[in-house]
Formats: C-alpha cells, structure tokens, sequence
C-alpha cells in the first residue's frame, strides 16, 4: 500500500506543525502546577491564560467566561448537567440527532426525574425552530441544540433558536465541536449561554476541550475538588494540552476562511466524482447548510462497513454510518431521525476532508469507490434491506 | 490489520459469488439483530455439491466467511453439509475477531439450510 488518505477529519485531526512546536516546552521545560503561586507555577499558568485569551478572542467573549475541560464529551456533560442541576428539577428540551455525549446526559438526567423532550428533524437533519418553541413548558430549564452534525454535516438554525431561548429566559447550550474553528462563531448575536468546543477537531491535541459559560448564568460544577478555573471545574489543568488548543484556534482564526472555500471545492469535486460513476447514491445532511469538508454517502444496498474496509485497503479512511458490533447493526441514530430509508441508511459512508487534502487524493478515492461498490452489489442479494 | 491476508483476499475477490440459473436447492440465514443474510444455491451430482454460488449482505468478514464456504465444500456429499460447522470455516479464514465471529455462523447456517432442503426434496 503506497497511497494514503485520511478523509475522517470529523473524528479527528493530526496536530499541526505549529501546534506541537508550542506545545513541547509544556513538558519537560514549563511543568509547574498552574495553580502555584512561584514562578514555576506562573510560567504555566502565563501559557494557559494565553490559550484562554486566545479561545475568548475567537469566540468574542470575555476569557473569564472560558473554562478548560478534558474533551468535547466532558465539556457537554459539564453543560447539560451543570445547567439541570442548578435549577434541580424540571424539563430539558435537545433534539434527536445530537451527539451521544449530550443525548445520553439528556437521559441520565430524565432518570434522575428530569422531563426530557427530543425534538425531531427534517429530511436534512435540520431541527425547525417553532418545534423547539412549541416544546417550551413553564419549567423548562435548558436547551441544548448542536450547532453542526458530525455525521451529516447539517448546521442547525441556532440564531432562530437562541431568539427563542432568550425570549423565554432559558440557557441554550450549544455543542460546537464539529463547527468551533471552521465556521465564524459569534456567541452574542447567536443567542448562546454555553458553548462546548474541542482541540482535536482543529489539529489541536486530543484530551483538552472547553466550555463557554456566560456570565452571570447559573451553573453548578460537575467534577469537585480544587479551585481550579474559577471553581468550575476541579483538577489539574493539562497545560501543554491548552496551550496547544490556543495555538491552534490561532491557527484556526487566520486560515479557517481560505481553508473553508479551498475543502467545499473539494467535496463538491469528490461528490460528483462518485454520482458520475457510481449508481444509486445520494448525498445524506443538507444541500446548502452543511460543513465545509462533510460529504456523507449513502450507497443503496450495500452495507457501509464492507465499504469502508475496502477502501481501508486502498488506504484511504473514512467511517461507517452504521456499525456492526457483535452481529449487531444499528443504523446511526442521526439518519433514523432523519427518516432515511434502512436499505440507504445502512450504506453511510462519512468523508470529512481537512487541510492536508489534495485533488488528487479526491481523485484516488473515486478511482476507488466506483469499482468497490460494483463487485459489492455484485455478490448482494437485491431487495435484502 | 485485524483481519488474515487469506480473509481479505476472500473479501476482495470473492469466489462464486451470484446468482445460480435453477439450482438443485437454495438456503438462506439471516443473522438475528443484525442485517446481515447470506444465500446459498447449490447444484448437487451424485449426492455431492459440485457447484455452490452465494449472494450476501454484510460486512467485509461475512462476504468472505460465504466466499471461503462456497470453496471449502464444494465436492462434498450433501450429508456432510448438514453437519457442517461455523468453526471450520472461521479456521479455514485463519481467524475472526471476537466481534466478528457471527460472520462464520451466518454463512454455516446458510449453507446447512441448503444442504437440508435439497435432502428434503429428495425425501
């Protein structure tokens, strides 16, 4: 195998050049405890306020209003729990296609005696304002709405949303790990008290993320212990981890519009690339409001993972909307939300292109899809699913 | 790789895969939870399956755990299908991993159910 290309960007990305450079000092040079008050300690913290400033600056907030966590999953737990926690009791409204991070808090939480509502979406994947409207009770405590889907790539009308949100007077959480440092993110004009956001999404490290909480918004704090971040969030800081999540939202800030126009060309070359050659398939996500980088198939009559094993051997990696674990197949829980059909829905395949994706990768990976799918529906029995 | 260079080639390139043009019998399994289904025809000769083709829907290991059996027991006597087990062609694919091991069993029962229906026909 000569050739490789990663197009599962989504999941994650490699460390940039630039990153790891101001990460390394973090090791072995600067290793006092952010927390100590001598100058081993303020040299640490020196670097993470500078991250801090640097996350704030993008978000166009105040860094005070930033807190550091150890991943994208964490920082929504922190939100969603800290948000129902702090009122006690009441309703939550998110929406069927999130992430499972906040799907699954949403439901330890409605076992705790919180109501839990799931608005619905559309064929897109996108959720309608007036359903999250319409869902509102007068104990409705928080709402979370991703801003963009991981596997579809669809952006959610969060403005319409966080109108709403704020004439009610409720918190709304967004998760922004797929969009923070890809799409412009202005927290005030889109009506957000909590903002979820990852390192690793953008070629930061993996285990650093945060959360945006606003001023003045009653959270409580989830992992107990020290005094760290304000009390918000107990525990060490993984400093060189934040320090590279700075560097790279930096990175992000300046490259992110040329990159934005540069990977939607691609896509786009990519996705009539394989409509030219391949019968039946289909774009999944929404035509004009989706990730620059996504493009999610979906190849009638062919079981994903079959497909993504294939190219796997041809070196390219991309990643299976349906899994296969133990003779068990669930279909992802997104295109079932989106009423996608089960003989489309279990051939999901997810590319996500990145700054390191070149023409010629595009043109490799369709080289390759047309002649896999072929010999796959050669040996399928029509009309199975 | 998780998977044996014998089994990705089998992946790749299956054998017999397809349709059979009025085939002596015809079994099928589907795998419970799962939407995997494998097919078997086979044309039968003196009691023996001188000719098994297969169609499937599944995962990379399945289409070849169907490709490696329709390899592995063509020639023998129908009776022996019958009796045919999942670990033989697991062996035969030098392994499966733990989560993957229904892809053996998928195409065992399949070919069972053939070998069954053509020993029902013959009464």
């Amino acid at each position: 195998m000569s050739r490789r290309v990663y197009l599962d960007h989504n999941a994650s990305t490699p460390v940039h050049p630039e990153v790891l450079a101001a990460m390394l000092p973090y090791f072995a040079e600067v290793y006092g405890n952010p927390s100590s008050i001598h100058a081993f300690g303020r040299e640490a913290r020196e670097g993470m306020d500078l991250a801090r400033e640097r996350v704030a600056s993008f978000l166009k907030v105040s860094s005070q209003e930033i807190v550091f966590t150890s991943g994208g999953t964490e920082s929504d737990n922190f939100a969603v729990k800290g948000l129902a926690w702090a009122r006690g009791k009441g309703h939550l409204i998110t929406s069927q296609v999130e992430h499972h991070a906040v799907i699954r808090a949403c439901r330890a939480l409605e076992a705790q005696g919180f109501d839990l509502t799931c608005v619905g979406v559309d064929e897109f994947g996108m959720v309608d304002p007036d359903d999250v409207r319409r869902a509102i009770r007068p104990d409705t405590v928080a709402i979370s709405i991703m801003h963009a889907n991981s596997e579809v790539g669809t952006i959610q009308p969060i403005e319409a949303i966080g109108r709403i949100a704020r004439e009610h007077g409720i918190p709304l959480h967004v998760d922004a790990v797929q969009t923070f440092g890809k799409l412009p993110l202005d927290v005030d004009a889109l009506g957000i008290d909590a903002l979820s956001f990852s390192a690793h999404k953008i070629y930061g490290p993996k285990g650093v993320a945060g959360l945006f909480i606003r001023k003045g918004s009653k959270m409580v704090a989830v992992q107990h212990g020290g005094e760290h971040e304000r009390r918000r969030r107990a525990g060490t800081e993984n400093v060189a981890g934040i320090v590279g999540l700075g560097k790279a939202v930096e990175i992000r800030a300046r490259d992110m519009h040329t990159e934005a126009e540069r990977v939607t060309a691609l896509r786009d070359r990519l996705w009539d690339g394989v409509r030219s050659r391949v019968p039946e398939v289909r774009l999944s996500g929404h035509p004009g409001h989706r990730l620059p980088g996504t493009a999610s198939f979906l190849f009638r009559h062919v079981e994903s993972e079959s497909i993504v094993l294939g190219l796997d051997l041809k070196g390219i990696g991309v990643s299976a909307g349906s899994a296969c674990t133990s003779g068990n197949v669930e279909p992802s829980h997104v295109l079932v939300a989106m009423g996608v059909p089960l003989e489309w829905a279990m051939g999901a395949v997810r590319c996500s292109l990145g700054r390191s994706t070149s023409a010629e990768d595009i043109d490799y990976v369709i080289e390759c899809v047309e002649p896999l799918v072929r010999k796959l529906r050669q040996a399928m029995p029509v009309g199975v699913v | 790789m998780r998977y044996s260079p014998t089994l990705v080639d089998h992946f790749l390139n299956p054998r017999n895969a397809g349709l059979m043009r009025e085939p002596d019998s015809v079994g099928e399994n589907e795998y419970e939870g799962c939407g995997d289904l494998t097919r078997f025809f086979l044309r039968v000769r003196d009691g023996r399956a001188v000719e098994i083709r297969f169609q499937t829907y599944g995962c990379g290991p399945t289409i070849a755990a169907a490709s490696m059996a329709s390899e592995l027991y063509r020639g023998r006597l129908v009776g022996d299908l019958c009796r045919l087990e999942a670990g033989e062609i697991e062996r035969a694919l030098e392994g499966l991993p733990d989560d993957r091991k229904h892809a053996a069993d998928i195409a065992a029962g399949a070919l069972r159910a053939a070998a069954f229906q053509y020993q029902a026909r013959q009464g």
